[in-house]
Protein backbone atom coordinates (compact mmCIF):
# COMPACT_ATOMS: atom_id res chain seq x y z
CA UNK A 1 0.00 0.00 0.00
CA UNK A 2 1.32 3.56 -0.81
CA UNK A 3 1.63 5.82 1.78
CA UNK A 4 0.04 9.01 1.34
CA UNK A 5 3.31 10.73 0.74
CA UNK A 6 4.10 8.55 -1.81
CA UNK A 7 0.71 8.85 -3.68
CA UNK A 8 1.34 12.68 -3.44
CA UNK A 9 4.51 12.12 -4.87
CA UNK A 10 3.60 10.13 -7.79
CA UNK A 11 0.99 12.61 -8.67
CA UNK A 12 3.58 15.08 -8.47
CA UNK A 13 5.46 13.06 -10.69
CA UNK A 14 2.50 12.64 -13.37
CA UNK A 15 1.78 15.90 -13.27
CA UNK A 16 5.50 16.88 -13.74
CA UNK A 17 6.04 14.55 -16.85
CA UNK A 18 2.09 15.91 -18.04
CA UNK A 19 4.21 19.53 -17.37
CA UNK A 20 6.90 18.58 -19.82
CA UNK A 21 4.58 16.38 -22.34
CA UNK A 22 2.08 19.44 -22.62
CA UNK A 23 3.14 23.05 -22.21
CA UNK A 24 3.41 24.13 -18.25
CA UNK A 25 0.60 26.70 -18.56
CA UNK A 26 -1.56 23.96 -18.80
CA UNK A 27 -0.97 23.34 -15.07
CA UNK A 28 -2.97 25.77 -12.83
CA UNK A 29 -3.00 26.20 -8.87
CA UNK A 30 -2.29 23.83 -6.95
CA UNK A 31 -0.52 21.51 -9.23
CA UNK A 32 1.13 24.25 -11.02
CA UNK A 33 2.95 24.81 -7.60
CA UNK A 34 3.74 21.35 -6.87
CA UNK A 35 5.08 20.89 -10.41
CA UNK A 36 6.83 23.87 -9.75
CA UNK A 37 8.67 22.74 -6.80
CA UNK A 38 9.62 19.74 -8.54
CA UNK A 39 11.40 21.66 -11.16
CA UNK A 40 13.15 23.44 -8.43
CA UNK A 41 14.33 20.32 -6.86
CA UNK A 42 15.56 19.38 -10.29
CA UNK A 43 17.39 22.52 -11.08
CA UNK A 44 18.79 22.41 -7.69
CA UNK A 45 20.53 18.99 -8.11
CA UNK A 46 21.96 19.94 -11.19
CA UNK A 47 23.03 23.29 -9.61
CA UNK A 48 24.59 20.99 -6.69
CA UNK A 49 26.09 18.74 -9.47
CA UNK A 50 28.52 21.71 -11.16
CA UNK A 51 28.68 23.62 -7.64
CA UNK A 52 30.95 20.57 -6.42
CA UNK A 53 33.08 20.11 -9.62
CA UNK A 54 33.75 23.99 -9.23
CA UNK A 55 34.25 23.76 -5.81
CA UNK A 56 37.44 21.90 -6.03
CA UNK A 57 38.93 23.98 -8.64
CA UNK A 58 39.40 20.83 -11.09
CA UNK A 59 35.88 20.30 -12.37
CA UNK A 60 35.15 16.83 -14.17
CA UNK A 61 34.10 18.44 -17.46
CA UNK A 62 31.95 15.81 -18.36
CA UNK A 63 29.38 15.41 -15.54
CA UNK A 64 29.06 19.78 -16.39
CA UNK A 65 28.48 19.35 -20.17
CA UNK A 66 25.44 17.18 -19.12
CA UNK A 67 24.44 19.28 -16.51
CA UNK A 68 24.65 23.18 -17.93
CA UNK A 69 22.68 21.90 -20.71
CA UNK A 70 19.65 21.16 -17.95
CA UNK A 71 20.46 24.35 -16.24
CA UNK A 72 19.55 26.56 -19.38
CA UNK A 73 16.89 24.81 -20.26
CA UNK A 74 15.22 24.93 -17.06
CA UNK A 75 16.22 28.46 -16.79
CA UNK A 76 13.91 29.57 -20.18
CA UNK A 77 11.30 27.61 -19.22
CA UNK A 78 11.13 28.98 -15.20
CA UNK A 79 8.80 31.98 -16.11
CA UNK A 80 6.02 29.33 -17.06
CA UNK A 81 6.35 27.46 -13.71
CA UNK A 82 4.66 30.52 -12.23
CA UNK A 83 1.28 30.82 -13.96
CA UNK A 84 -1.46 33.23 -12.10
CA UNK A 85 -3.13 31.46 -9.38
CA UNK A 86 -0.30 29.29 -8.13
CA UNK A 87 0.82 31.13 -5.34
CA UNK A 88 0.85 30.31 -1.74
CA UNK A 89 -2.87 30.74 -1.36
CA UNK A 90 -3.56 27.90 -4.04
CA UNK A 91 -0.76 25.37 -2.38
CA UNK A 92 0.57 26.59 1.18
CA UNK A 93 3.72 24.63 0.87
CA UNK A 94 4.88 27.41 -1.97
CA UNK A 95 7.29 29.72 -1.10
CA UNK A 96 6.07 32.11 -4.26
CA UNK A 97 5.60 35.48 -3.03
CA UNK A 98 2.49 37.31 -4.59
CA UNK A 99 5.24 40.09 -6.22
CA UNK A 100 5.63 37.78 -8.65
CA UNK A 101 2.38 38.38 -9.87
CA UNK A 102 2.22 42.17 -9.00
CA UNK A 103 5.30 42.60 -10.35
CA UNK A 104 5.54 40.58 -13.05
CA UNK A 105 7.99 43.24 -15.25
CA UNK A 106 10.41 43.12 -12.22
CA UNK A 107 10.21 38.96 -11.84
CA UNK A 108 10.70 38.21 -15.51
CA UNK A 109 13.61 41.09 -15.46
CA UNK A 110 15.48 38.86 -12.77
CA UNK A 111 14.49 35.30 -14.72
CA UNK A 112 15.78 36.51 -17.58
CA UNK A 113 19.18 37.10 -15.86
CA UNK A 114 19.41 33.51 -15.10
CA UNK A 115 18.49 32.69 -18.56
CA UNK A 116 21.62 34.80 -19.64
CA UNK A 117 24.19 33.17 -17.03
CA UNK A 118 23.27 30.37 -17.71
CA UNK A 119 23.39 30.23 -21.66
CA UNK A 120 27.17 31.00 -20.75
CA UNK A 121 27.59 28.39 -18.41
CA UNK A 122 26.52 25.93 -21.02
CA UNK A 123 28.43 27.74 -23.78
CA UNK A 124 31.76 27.70 -21.42
CA UNK A 125 30.77 24.19 -20.35
CA UNK A 126 30.57 22.81 -23.95
CA UNK A 127 33.84 24.28 -25.03
CA UNK A 128 35.65 22.51 -22.37
CA UNK A 129 36.58 25.94 -21.12
CA UNK A 130 37.85 24.55 -17.33
CA UNK A 131 38.40 27.59 -15.90
CA UNK A 132 35.83 29.48 -17.03
CA UNK A 133 33.09 27.27 -15.72
CA UNK A 134 33.42 28.64 -12.01
CA UNK A 135 32.86 32.45 -12.90
CA UNK A 136 30.05 31.56 -15.12
CA UNK A 137 28.34 28.88 -12.56
CA UNK A 138 29.21 31.98 -10.20
CA UNK A 139 27.01 34.32 -12.07
CA UNK A 140 24.59 31.82 -12.41
CA UNK A 141 24.23 31.29 -8.60
CA UNK A 142 24.27 35.14 -8.17
CA UNK A 143 21.52 35.22 -10.43
CA UNK A 144 18.82 32.19 -8.79
CA UNK A 145 19.86 34.40 -5.09
CA UNK A 146 19.05 37.66 -6.67
CA UNK A 147 15.87 36.77 -7.82
CA UNK A 148 15.18 34.76 -4.31
CA UNK A 149 15.76 37.41 -2.88
CA UNK A 150 12.82 39.33 -3.82
CA UNK A 151 10.09 36.75 -5.02
CA UNK A 152 10.91 33.99 -2.87
CA UNK A 153 9.81 33.72 0.83
CA UNK A 154 12.14 33.16 3.34
CA UNK A 155 11.99 29.88 5.59
CA UNK A 156 9.90 30.52 8.71
CA UNK A 157 12.19 28.88 11.16
CA UNK B 1 30.79 31.91 51.40
CA UNK B 2 31.66 31.71 54.94
CA UNK B 3 35.02 31.52 56.54
CA UNK B 4 36.12 28.15 57.43
CA UNK B 5 37.39 27.24 61.01
CA UNK B 6 40.20 29.11 61.28
CA UNK B 7 38.69 32.53 59.61
CA UNK B 8 39.95 32.38 55.88
CA UNK B 9 38.15 32.49 53.19
CA UNK B 10 39.90 29.13 50.78
CA UNK B 11 40.32 30.33 47.09
CA UNK B 12 41.72 27.76 44.78
CA UNK B 13 42.10 27.59 40.59
CA UNK B 14 38.83 25.52 39.86
CA UNK B 15 38.66 26.31 36.03
CA UNK B 16 42.33 25.55 33.58
CA UNK B 17 42.86 27.80 31.39
CA UNK B 18 41.42 25.62 28.15
CA UNK B 19 38.59 25.02 29.82
CA UNK B 20 38.13 28.76 30.40
CA UNK B 21 39.20 30.22 26.95
CA UNK B 22 36.73 27.10 25.34
CA UNK B 23 33.24 28.72 27.41
CA UNK B 24 34.38 32.36 26.60
CA UNK B 25 34.76 31.58 22.91
CA UNK B 26 31.92 29.74 22.41
CA UNK B 27 29.88 32.48 23.53
CA UNK B 28 31.77 34.96 21.21
CA UNK B 29 31.38 32.49 18.31
CA UNK B 30 27.93 31.07 18.80
CA UNK B 31 25.92 34.64 18.27
CA UNK B 32 28.87 35.60 15.33
CA UNK B 33 27.40 32.40 13.58
CA UNK B 34 24.10 33.47 13.85
CA UNK B 35 24.74 37.35 13.33
CA UNK B 36 26.69 35.68 9.68
CA UNK B 37 24.24 33.58 8.24
CA UNK B 38 21.39 35.78 9.00
CA UNK B 39 23.50 38.40 7.04
CA UNK B 40 24.25 36.07 4.14
CA UNK B 41 28.41 36.03 5.29
CA UNK B 42 28.08 32.21 4.77
CA UNK B 43 32.04 32.06 4.23
CA UNK B 44 32.59 33.69 7.52
CA UNK B 45 29.60 31.42 9.04
CA UNK B 46 31.65 28.76 7.97
CA UNK B 47 35.13 29.81 9.26
CA UNK B 48 33.18 30.09 12.84
CA UNK B 49 31.79 27.02 12.07
CA UNK B 50 35.20 25.23 11.96
CA UNK B 51 36.34 27.32 14.95
CA UNK B 52 33.29 25.64 17.08
CA UNK B 53 34.24 22.17 15.77
CA UNK B 54 38.06 22.58 16.34
CA UNK B 55 36.94 23.73 19.93
CA UNK B 56 34.28 20.88 20.89
CA UNK B 57 37.33 18.32 19.41
CA UNK B 58 39.24 19.75 21.87
CA UNK B 59 36.74 19.71 24.57
CA UNK B 60 35.92 16.42 23.74
CA UNK B 61 39.43 14.99 24.44
CA UNK B 62 39.52 17.37 27.39
CA UNK B 63 36.98 15.89 29.17
CA UNK B 64 38.48 12.83 29.31
CA UNK B 65 42.89 13.94 30.05
CA UNK B 66 42.14 17.25 31.01
CA UNK B 67 41.82 18.72 34.55
CA UNK B 68 39.46 16.52 36.84
CA UNK B 69 36.64 19.76 37.02
CA UNK B 70 36.31 19.43 33.17
CA UNK B 71 36.48 15.39 32.93
CA UNK B 72 33.28 14.20 32.01
CA UNK B 73 34.36 11.75 34.96
CA UNK B 74 34.50 14.01 37.25
CA UNK B 75 31.07 16.66 36.60
CA UNK B 76 28.69 13.60 35.21
CA UNK B 77 26.48 12.05 38.24
CA UNK B 78 23.98 9.50 37.98
CA UNK B 79 20.16 10.08 38.88
CA UNK B 80 20.87 9.12 42.55
CA UNK B 81 23.56 12.22 42.32
CA UNK B 82 21.81 14.66 41.02
CA UNK B 83 18.42 13.90 43.41
CA UNK B 84 20.84 14.16 46.22
CA UNK B 85 22.18 17.66 45.16
CA UNK B 86 18.38 18.62 44.69
CA UNK B 87 17.44 17.43 47.93
CA UNK B 88 20.54 19.49 49.37
CA UNK B 89 21.43 16.73 50.70
CA UNK B 90 25.25 16.52 49.08
CA UNK B 91 28.03 18.18 50.12
CA UNK B 92 28.62 21.33 47.99
CA UNK B 93 30.32 20.58 44.21
CA UNK B 94 33.69 21.89 43.30
CA UNK B 95 33.45 22.74 39.68
CA UNK B 96 30.19 21.57 37.56
CA UNK B 97 27.43 20.66 40.51
CA UNK B 98 25.46 17.59 39.06
CA UNK B 99 22.76 19.21 37.84
CA UNK B 100 24.68 21.76 35.84
CA UNK B 101 27.13 18.68 34.57
CA UNK B 102 24.05 17.85 32.68
CA UNK B 103 23.82 21.03 31.42
CA UNK B 104 27.42 21.04 30.03
CA UNK B 105 26.88 17.94 28.79
CA UNK B 106 23.56 18.67 26.81
CA UNK B 107 24.82 21.72 25.47
CA UNK B 108 28.04 19.92 24.03
CA UNK B 109 26.03 17.44 22.38
CA UNK B 110 23.29 19.89 20.96
CA UNK B 111 26.51 21.80 19.61
CA UNK B 112 28.13 18.90 17.97
CA UNK B 113 24.57 17.87 16.11
CA UNK B 114 24.44 21.75 15.01
CA UNK B 115 27.89 21.59 13.42
CA UNK B 116 27.21 18.05 12.33
CA UNK B 117 23.85 19.44 10.47
CA UNK B 118 25.62 22.23 8.78
CA UNK B 119 28.73 20.44 7.29
CA UNK B 120 26.16 18.49 5.29
CA UNK B 121 23.43 21.87 4.59
CA UNK B 122 22.60 22.55 1.02
CA UNK B 123 21.00 26.60 0.22
CA UNK B 124 19.01 26.96 -2.05
CA UNK B 125 20.81 28.65 -4.73
CA UNK B 126 23.22 25.66 -4.29
CA UNK B 127 25.91 28.43 -4.37
CA UNK B 128 26.53 27.80 -0.42
CA UNK B 129 27.28 24.49 1.07
CA UNK B 130 28.41 22.75 3.98
CA UNK B 131 31.93 21.14 3.16
CA UNK B 132 30.53 17.66 3.47
CA UNK B 133 27.68 18.46 1.29
CA UNK B 134 28.49 16.42 -1.68
CA UNK B 135 28.16 13.24 0.34
CA UNK B 136 24.30 14.37 0.29
CA UNK B 137 21.72 14.03 -2.09
CA UNK B 138 20.26 18.08 -3.05
CA UNK B 139 16.87 16.88 -0.91
CA UNK B 140 19.14 15.67 1.44
CA UNK B 141 21.08 18.47 1.98
CA UNK B 142 18.08 20.71 2.47
CA UNK B 143 16.29 18.94 5.10
CA UNK B 144 19.78 18.98 6.61
CA UNK B 145 20.01 22.64 6.13
CA UNK B 146 16.19 23.15 7.51
CA UNK B 147 17.34 20.69 10.82
CA UNK B 148 19.97 23.16 10.51
CA UNK B 149 18.15 26.21 11.78
CA UNK B 150 15.78 24.26 13.68
CA UNK B 151 18.34 22.27 16.06
CA UNK B 152 19.54 26.55 16.55
CA UNK B 153 16.66 27.30 18.99
CA UNK B 154 17.13 24.39 20.69
CA UNK B 155 20.75 24.94 21.52
CA UNK B 156 19.23 29.02 22.15
CA UNK B 157 16.58 27.38 25.07
CA UNK B 158 19.39 25.18 26.61
CA UNK B 159 21.47 28.58 26.75
CA UNK B 160 18.73 30.44 27.59
CA UNK B 161 18.15 27.82 30.80
CA UNK B 162 22.26 28.10 31.12
CA UNK B 163 21.84 31.82 31.83
CA UNK B 164 18.70 31.41 34.03
CA UNK B 165 20.74 29.13 36.16
CA UNK B 166 23.39 31.66 36.49
CA UNK B 167 21.04 34.54 37.64
CA UNK B 168 19.43 31.62 40.02
CA UNK B 169 22.72 31.22 42.20
CA UNK B 170 23.37 35.18 41.33
CA UNK B 171 20.67 35.93 43.47
CA UNK B 172 21.50 33.60 46.20
CA UNK B 173 24.89 35.20 46.68
CA UNK B 174 26.73 32.52 44.27
CA UNK B 175 28.94 34.28 41.72
CA UNK B 176 29.35 31.38 38.86
CA UNK B 177 30.73 34.66 36.51
CA UNK B 178 34.01 35.31 38.38
CA UNK B 179 35.25 32.05 38.91
CA UNK B 180 34.36 31.16 34.55
CA UNK B 181 36.78 34.67 34.11
CA UNK B 182 39.41 34.22 36.18
CA UNK B 183 39.49 30.84 36.79
CA UNK B 184 39.32 30.65 41.28
CA UNK B 185 36.37 30.06 42.92
CA UNK B 186 35.81 29.80 46.69
CA UNK B 187 35.72 26.45 48.18
CA UNK B 188 32.88 24.42 49.66
CA UNK B 189 33.88 24.48 53.54
CA UNK B 190 36.48 21.15 53.94
CA UNK B 191 36.90 21.17 50.32
CA UNK B 192 40.37 20.04 48.71
CA UNK B 193 41.46 22.22 45.55
CA UNK B 194 41.03 20.24 42.69
CA UNK B 195 44.59 19.58 40.47
CA UNK B 196 44.75 20.67 37.53
CA UNK B 197 46.29 18.83 34.00
CA UNK B 198 49.61 20.22 33.69
CA UNK B 199 49.65 23.32 30.74
CA UNK B 200 52.00 21.26 28.21
CA UNK B 201 48.99 18.92 27.73
CA UNK B 202 47.08 21.64 25.86
CA UNK B 203 50.01 21.59 22.76
CA UNK B 204 48.96 18.12 21.56
CA UNK B 205 45.38 18.44 22.26
CA UNK B 206 45.08 21.64 20.69
CA UNK B 207 47.20 20.14 17.69
CA UNK B 208 44.81 17.33 17.37
CA UNK B 209 41.63 19.38 17.22
CA UNK B 210 42.64 21.74 15.03
CA UNK B 211 43.89 19.12 12.24
CA UNK B 212 40.25 16.91 12.67
CA UNK B 213 38.79 20.44 12.02
CA UNK B 214 41.10 21.31 8.80
CA UNK B 215 40.27 17.94 7.60
CA UNK B 216 36.44 18.24 8.14
CA UNK B 217 36.57 21.57 6.63
CA UNK B 218 38.43 20.03 3.56
CA UNK B 219 36.00 17.84 2.82
CA UNK B 220 37.61 14.97 4.08
CA UNK B 221 40.73 15.72 1.76
CA UNK B 222 44.10 16.69 2.70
Amino acid sequence: MPTPKALTAMLVAGAVLAAGASTAASLQGAQAAKARMEHMKALGKSSKAVFEQVKGGAPDMAIVKVEAPKIAAASRDLPGWFPAGSGQKAEPKSHALPVIWTDRTGFETKAKALVVAAARLDAVAQAGDAAGVGPAFHDVGAACKGCHETFKAKDKD
Amino acid sequence: MKPDDRGAIVTARVWDIPTRAFHWLLAILIPFSWWAAENDHLGWHRLSGYSILGLLVFRLVWGFIGSPTSRFSGFLRGPGGVAAYLSGRSAPAVGHNPLGGWSVLSMLVVLACQVGLGLFSVDEDSIEAGPLANFVSFDAGRAIAHLHHKVFWVLIALVALHLAAIGFYALRSRNLVRPMVTGSAELPRGAKAPPLAPPWLIVPVATVACAVAWFVAHGLTI
